[in-house]
């Protein structure tokens, strides 16, 4: 039976979407290579269809490639995800544009007409041998996005030895050549020729039926709540920056330590620092504030937690302080978790810390033990920020130029957060991991494989899945 | 322990003090920490916050705490929640003046803008018709004129007789006031049972209630905030002086014969006066300063009346002694007193200027329990 709503839109009773036969492409466009996006372009393209997989980064792997271990199990990250990046590199159906943006969408679902901008890496993929002998004699620096800015690279570098493609390029504005107009090294000594400073961006227009969207999230910039001190006093870290910290490819190697001057004075992470022998772990940093953002990222807490694991477990005489306003253990063995660390002797301590402070070589908390009613001064080593997940800072326009719609604080938004979690209010157009809203490794994986499937179901269909949304219906 | 009787419309009974929006509070502690005052042992803001939201009356009217917090603001900028500690903390101390006051009328001034304007004009028409009282009863004639040069203002208003009224004024005030002290003293340290107070202490810990009156001392704790901490103490001494003249010296302050030694400590409270009175309600229009952001009716009617009475106290002396205006003097004199007495006798014994007296008291008694506690311990 069918009827009509009030919008004069054409539903089946009983059912919030309806089947409209389209000529549908069966290529697909997927937007950021993360986590999401590298299951989602993976799940379709072993279904056989042609897939590209847009990344706007000179490699894929999103912020998971960063991380050393995964909550609550504990597993290295890089295991489960590099092997996914290996064959996302290595799929004959994946066509895999990195340093590469989306940017006009034109058409209607099914067929969709799509303008990337190709940025060039000024290395040629084809040729290079991944020998990294220009990496070595590039005379110029910055920091390493990789490493959350507690390394330094070069201007010609690999992200990372793990990045897919697992080829070098140059990053414009670090350049010596770009910057001063002298330079040209790794030109010159490339044994494959395959460094091609000169090239220019490019722009191709490509064909699809359906865009999967995993733009992922921007981490809370922790110099945003100056009470904490991040950026001004040393050993107070982003979480990222302490993922870096302990992974064994980190400037460290994995070995916790804080700030030690070098030769030339400056303060960094290195193997020759002093271990902590007290961390402050500080939840809620940008989130449920009403000054930066109200929502809650849902992982932090988890990553807290995880990190105390992993400072005990080097550090074992180390004391870790964690100060949270609420314990969000949501997920399946997350609570078992919490329990487990609080018994390896974490101290964890319900209230909100107000303030960092240096004194002398340490770091000054103060919190208030809401708890026992008690305010409390801590001196430790090290402070971790348990900084939250924002949207990124160019959500509205990506929201904007594919026409979907996004709530007051980027996210994009569901049609239906019950039954259609994971599509945008126009059809054709889906969402996967972060981009959406906060969310971890497990919901962000089953995410993109729920998108894939709808994907499939188009193009195996030829029809397309239309939502009747409260949202502002895009029409078809 | 006793038991704890909670009272679910607590916050709904502080809706009309002033405050807003008490559940926004989630408990985080952010505010307690954030605070320059707050001590290991005497924590706030949040632990009143928390027995508002809990409705436990005994535990709000036990506490000191309000009376400690000199709002600076701080803990409001801060608060994830944008629960407004520091206007939360205001509204106890409105509220808790309510619960000492015996009388009930400080509760009436606070919750109802009729009751506090009523009692204002009430006074005010006692003190003009005392004016006619005296004019229709005595022998003595108004001098009109300027005779041998000068504005006769005595025969208009004999200083001994406003000396003498000013002394029972000053008699009923501080009945009221020292009677709700007395009921403070009653509702802070004798209702908590749970710990024992020697007697000593009261002694020993006294002078915390002269210092802390006359410095100000732990509002300069705060952070960042010595230019509040200056023009609080600013104003303070205003009052002060116009109190030792108008109360002590009135016979040298008020004398015909032009201008004497008691006018310079005069024109110095006036300044104070005047500035601290327009510094504060250009602060309250233009809301920059968290401790400006939010006005109770009472705070603005406690600052017109006090800018009105410095103004016409002004116009007094300037058509007495420079423009040489007999009736202008008189009319002014008696509207002066029509303001200044009704805003003395609502303020400072139920309304916002008993705090005068109840934060160092308040601090004394802080003082007396850590002490106690550190004993039991
Ligand atoms: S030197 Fe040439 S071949 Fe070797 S890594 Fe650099 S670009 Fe590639
Ligand atoms: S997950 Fe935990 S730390 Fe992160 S915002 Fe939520 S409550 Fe705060
Ligand atoms: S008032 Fe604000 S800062 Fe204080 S505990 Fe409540 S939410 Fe936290
Ligand atoms: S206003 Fe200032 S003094 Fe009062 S509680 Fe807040 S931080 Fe403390």
């Amino acid at each position: 039976m069918t009827g009509n709503n009030n919008r004069g839109v054409l539903f089946k009773e009983h059912s919030d979407y309806q089947f409209i036969d389209a000529k549908v492409n069966s290529n697909t466009l997927v937007i950021g290579g993360g986590i999401a996006g590298i299951q989602a372009s993976l799940e379709v393209a072993n279904a056989g269809y042609q897939v590209y997989l847009v990344e706007k980064s000179g490699t894929i792997g999103g912020h998971m490639a960063m991380f050393d271990k995964t909550f609550p199990t504990l597993d290295c990250a890089a295991c489960i995800l590099t092997p996914k990046m290996v064959e996302v590199g290595q799929n004959p159906n994946i066509k895999l544009m990195t340093l590469s943006e989306v940017k006009e969408v034109r058409g209607a679902p099914g067929n969709f007409k799509v303008k990337i901008e190709m940025k060039t890496r000024r290395v040629d993929i084809a040729t290079c041998i991944g020998c990294g002998i220009c990496t070595e004699k590039c005379p110029a620096r910055a920091p390493s996005e990789f490493d959350a800015g507690i390394s330094q690279r070069k201007a010609i570098y690999i992200p990372f030895p793990q990045a897919v493609p697992n080829k070098y390029l140059v990053d414009k504005d670090s350049c010596t050549y770009f910057k001063t107009g002298k330079c040209r090294v790794c030109e010159k000594v490339c044994p494959a020729g395959s460094v091609k400073l000169d090239d220019k961006d490019s722009e191709i227009e490509i064909e699809v039926g359906n865009i999967i969207v995993a733009t992922g999230f921007k981490p809370f910039d922790p110099a945003r709540a100056e009470q904490f001190g991040y950026g001004r006093y040393k050993n107070v870290l982003a979480p990222l920056q302490f993922e870096r910290l302990i992974n064994a490819s980190g400037p460290t190697a994995g070995q916790i330590k804080m700030q030690t001057q070098d030769k030339k004075g400056k303060w960094v992470y290195s193997t020759d620092g002093n271990e902590p022998e007290s961390v402050a772990i500080i939840h809620c940093v940008g989130s449920r504030d009403h000054n930066y953002n109200k929502h809650c990222s849902r992982v932090c807490c988890m990553y807290s937690l995880k990190f105390a694991h992993l400072i005990k477990e080097k550090l074992p005489n180390a004391e870790v302080f964690e100060y949270y306003i609420d314990m969000r253990a949501f997920g399946k063995g997350y609570e078992e978790f919490y329990q487990r660390i609080k018994e390896e002797g974490v101290h964890i301590i319900r209230g909100r810390t107000a303030k960092v402070e240096e004194a002398g070589n340490r770091l000054k908390i103060r919190s208030e033990d809401i708890l026992a009613g008690k305010l409390i001064e801590q001196n430790v080593d090290m402070v971790i920020l348990s900084a939250g997940l924002e949207p990124r800072e160019n959500a509205k326009n990506i929201a904007g130029m594919l026409d979907v719609s996004s709530d007051e604080t980027g996210w994009l938004t569901e049609v239906n957060d019950k039954s259609a979690p994971f599509v945008s209010n126009r059809p054709g157009i889906y969402l996967a991991g972060t981009c959406q809203g906060p969310k971890d490794i497990p919901d962000s994986v089953a995410q993109a494989s729920a998108a894939a499937a709808v994907v499939l179901q188009s193009i195996g269909s030829g029809k397309i899945k239309k939502y009747v949304a409260d949202t502002t219906a895009t029409s078809l | 322990m006793n038991d704890i009787r909670i009272e679910p419309k607590l916050k709904e009974k502080l809706e009309a003090f002033g405050l807003a929006d008490n559940n926004l509070c989630f408990n985080c502690g952010n505010c307690t920490a954030v605070c320059g005052l707050t001590e290991r042992d005497l924590t706030f803001p949040r632990k009143g916050i928390r027995h508002l939201q809990l409705g436990m009356s005994e535990k709000v009217n036990q506490s000191v705490e309000p009376w400690l917090c000199y709002y600076c603001g701080d803990c409001s900028k801060t608060c994830p929640r944008e629960a407004n500690p520091a206007e939360q903390m205001m509204s106890l101390r409105r509220y808790l003046t309510s619960v000492y006051d015996w009388t009930g009328l400080s509760f009436k001034f606070y919750t109802s803008k009729l009751w506090e304007l009523g009692a204002l004009l009430f006074v005010g028409a006692i003190v003009l018709g005392l004016f006619g009282l005296y004019h229709a009863t005595s022998a003595e004639p108004i001098i009109w004129d300027l005779r041998d040069g000068y504005v006769h203002l005595n025969s208009f208003a004999p200083v001994m007789y406003v000396h003498y009224a000013d002394w029972v004024m000053a008699g009923i005030l501080s009945f009221f006031l020292l009677s709700n002290l007395f009921n403070m003293y009653l509702t802070i340290m004798r209702s908590d049972k749970s710990l024992k107070i020697p007697l000593h202490l009261y002694f020993t810990k006294i002078f915390s209630i002269p210092l802390h009156f006359a410095t100000q001392m732990r509002f300069k704790k705060c952070d960042n905030k010595i230019g509040f901490w200056f023009m609080h103490l600013f104003l303070m001494s205003g009052y002060g002086f116009m109190f030792i003249l108008v109360l002590v010296l009135l016979p040298w302050f008020q004398i015909d014969q032009g201008i004497n030694w008691t006018t310079y400590p005069g024109y110095y409270a006036t300044f104070a006066l005047l500035y601290g009175s327009i510094y504060c309600i250009i602060g309250r229009l233009r809301k920059k300063d968290e401790v400006h952001r939010y006005t109770h009716p009472s705070d603005w009617i406690f600052l017109i009346m006090l800018f009105l009475t410095t103004l016409t106290g002004i116009m007094v002396h300037v058509f007495r002694y420079y423009l040489l205006m007999p009736a202008a003097t008189y009319y002014t004199y008696a509207i002066h007193l029509a303001i200044a007495v009704p805003m003395l006798v609502v303020e400072v014994p139920f309304s916002k200027w008993a705090h005068l007296a109840f934060r160092p008291f308040a601090m004394y008694f802080a003082d007396i329990k850590k002490a106690a506690l550190a004993i039991k311990k």
